[in-house]
């Protein structure tokens, strides 16, 4: 066969073969940005997602948003170039999602038994889907980087409070007040996670008035404003094609 | 010739397969004891353990035992590691398979972390709630910020019952009663199932259509204009609207069904009691120590002078939590772990009582198989060869006196 000759022998068969291309390549971009994602997001935001008295209302709210706008920015930083399909973002959320929630239930509760209930991830899916709809209303990703990774870092805490808040319950446990999930952690014994690793509402540029989490998710959303603008060039990059000249053969 | 080769080869690499797959199959049970892996001159110097207790050694699920005891933070706590300023109480068991319902120094609740001082002694108790069926090895443990754990002696414990029957009931503030090993679950999984099919409804409106091939073609010809239609810009409007309202009316509705909420708490007690300990009579000089490696068994001349009242003998001597007793003086009672107890393990040239007002130079020999079993003998490797302990000193009436000693050690291989 040479390279004149086409594989397919008419228009249908060409129809079916892409569209066979498509679930392979779908399926296979899913499981591969599952992998790498799920890798980076534990190294960087690791204990912040597995844990839920690590969820507080000033480093998780800040780290996790710029952690995790990451791989969103360069996945669709390719498949909106190449293909002008706006669900780069969703489809890491998801494949992350799904690896994590593989991890907590197998590893986290089938292996060493901590309940699901003081291990799940956070819900990154909101900030997500408005990353996906502003790149594809703007076809800007410009916009999308300033516009979206502000959403993105802003959407973080309330996309995941209704999961969170039945955990802020205060207790009076033994002469002290704690919330449930500070309980969580108290109750169920991690020997390589001592209480002073916990950073909780630590550092400067505490309130404003009294609220702690608005100021946290705004300066998250700006700094992910620069990391997508950072991960953009990462994902053109790792998405750009060379092919060496036929005439050289 | 070429027939028979791959033949060979085929029949190897089944083999080697075989072998792989039947090496997954063997999983024995992994019981290390990480405590003999942590630095000797750490065990030595840091955290000494002692009068150790642990109530039970078999608990059903949901049922309680407590380890309870003493620990010194010795004054000669080594540079390299970092001084307990920031520690926590913990416990050395293999994950969750008790909970901790409770943990005190100095009679104090400490689910925070906590700051100590060196050259004091605090009494610490541990309460634990049966949750998973085994055995396990329990240690007392203390993480040091800038230092790391800190593990003490472990015993083994029988955990019996069932998993499925563990509850752990805890009233809130606000006046319910939950049980916290599985509250908030179904709504923790209707949430994020919600959200997940939200994004599995963006991905499929995609999907459904041509994806790569088709559209890459249109945006090389340069026609990536029209391959976003009018319907989808709307569709994706209402998803944007839609997670957004969602967001919002989901927020809202959460506020009004849990009203009162508090942040996470957490924060460095100081100010932990320590035990005021009776002031020493005793005192110790130690003249030399030398570890004998073919013999496992430390040496270590010592003048002893007594200041006190009373006659006085060596009855123990402590390090790592490693005891070492003098049968004729000192009998343990309290059930402590075999494996790091030499009940007839101390030997004293002369163990005779000391007289008040007396001074004598003794050989005190340490011997057993628990300085090889425990890397207590790899001090000598370490980048400072001193040693440390507890000695308990006995009375006619049965008083205890405890002295630290801190000393160079020599390691004598013939």
């Amino acid at each position: 066969m040479s390279a004149s000759q086409s594989a397919v022998r008419s228009r249908a068969e060409a129809v079916k073969v892409s569209r066979t291309f498509d679930w392979l390549i779908l399926f296979t971009l899913f499981f591969v940005v599952l992998g790498g994602y799920h890798i980076h997001y534990m190294l960087t935001g690791g204990d912040w997602d597995f844990w839920t008295d690590w969820k507080d209302r000033r480093l998780w709210v800040t780290v996790a948003p710029i952690v995790s706008i990451t791989f969103p920015a360069a996945v669709q930083a390719c498949l909106w170039y190449r293909y002008r399909l706006p669900f780069g973002a969703v489809v890491c959320i998801l494949g992350l999602l799904l690896g994590e929630w593989i991890n907590r239930y197998l590893n986290f509760w089938g292996w060493t038994y901590f309940p699901v209930n003081f291990c799940f991830p956070s819900n990154l899916m909101p900030g997500a889907i408005v990353l996906d709809v502003i790149l594809m209303l703007s076809g800007s990703l410009t916009v999308t980087a300033v516009v979206g990774g502000l959403a993105y870092g802003l959407l973080f805490y309330p996309g995941n409070w209704p999961v969170i808040a039945p955990l802020h319950v205060p207790v009076e446990y033994n002469g002290m007040m704690m919330t449930l999930a500070d309980l969580q952690g108290y109750h169920y014994v991690r020997t390589g996670t001592p209480e002073y690793i916990r950073m909780v509402e630590k550092g400067t540029l505490r309130t404003f008035g009294k609220d702690v989490a608005p100021v946290s998710a705004f300066f998250s959303g700006f700094v992910s404003i620069i990391i997508y603008f950072l991960w953009h060039f990462f994902g053109k990059w790792f998405a750009q094609t060379t092919f060496v000249k036929s005439e050289n053969f | 010739m070429k027939i028979l080769k791959d033949k060979v080869a085929k029949l190897s690499f089944v083999a080697l397969l075989l072998t792989m797959t039947a090496a997954m199959f063997y999983t024995p049970t992994a019981s290390a004891h990480g405590e003999k892996s942590q630095a000797a001159f750490m065990r030595m110097r840091t955290i000494h353990w002692f009068d150790l207790n642990w109530s039970k050694e078999e608990v059903a699920v949901n049922d309680t035992m407590t380890i309870s005891g003493k620990f010194f933070v010795f004054t000669g706590w080594p540079e390299t590691v970092d001084k307990p300023e920031i520690s926590f109480l913990n416990i050395g068991i293999p994950g969750p398979v008790f909970i901790r319902a409770g943990s005190w120094i100095g009679g104090q609740l400490v689910p925070r972390s906590v700051s100590l001082e060196l050259g004091e002694t605090y009494d610490f108790k541990v309460l634990l709630k049966a949750r998973r069926p085994g055995d396990w090895h329990v240690h007392t443990m203390l993480n040091v910020k800038g230092g790391g754990p800190i593990i003490g002696p472990g015993k083994w414990v029988t955990i019996t019952g069932s998993m499925s029957d563990f509850t752990n009931p805890i009233t809130t503030l606000t006046g319910e009663t939950i049980d916290l090993e599985t509250y908030n679950l179904s709504n923790t999984y209707f949430w994020h199932g919600l959200w997940y099919a939200i994004g599995l409804l963006w991905l499929a409106y995609w999907a459904r259509k041509p994806m790569f091939v088709p559209r890459s073609i249109a945006v090389e010809a340069g026609k990536a204009d029209t391959l976003i239609s009018g319907t989808d810009k709307k569709v994706a409007l209402g998803f944007g609207v839609g997670v957004i309202a969602i967001v919002a009316m989901s927020m809202a509705s959460t506020n009004d069904k849990f009203p009162i909420t508090t942040p996470l708490q957490a924060g460095l007690l100081r100010g932990i009691k320590s035990i005021e300990m009776p002031v020493t009579t005793v005192k110790v000089k130690i003249e030399d120590a030398t570890y004998r490696v073919p013999g496992r068994a430390m040496q270590m001349t010592m003048t002893i002078t007594n200041n006190g009242d009373s006659p006085i003998r060596l009855g123990e001597f402590n390090t790592a939590g490693v005891r070492f007793l003098d049968a004729d003086v000192a009998v343990d009672e309290t059930g402590y772990p075999d494996d790091l107890l030499a009940e007839e393990g101390l030997t004293v040239s002369d163990n005779s009582p000391l007289a008040p007002g007396q001074s004598k130079t003794v050989q005190v020999t340490a011997s057993d198989a628990a300085w090889e079993v425990y890397r207590l003998a790899d001090l000598i490797y370490d980048p400072d060869s001193r040693f440390a302990g507890l000695l308990f000193f006995y009375d006619a009436a049965g008083n205890r006196q405890m002295i630290t000693i801190d000393a160079p050690l020599i390691p004598s291989f013939i």
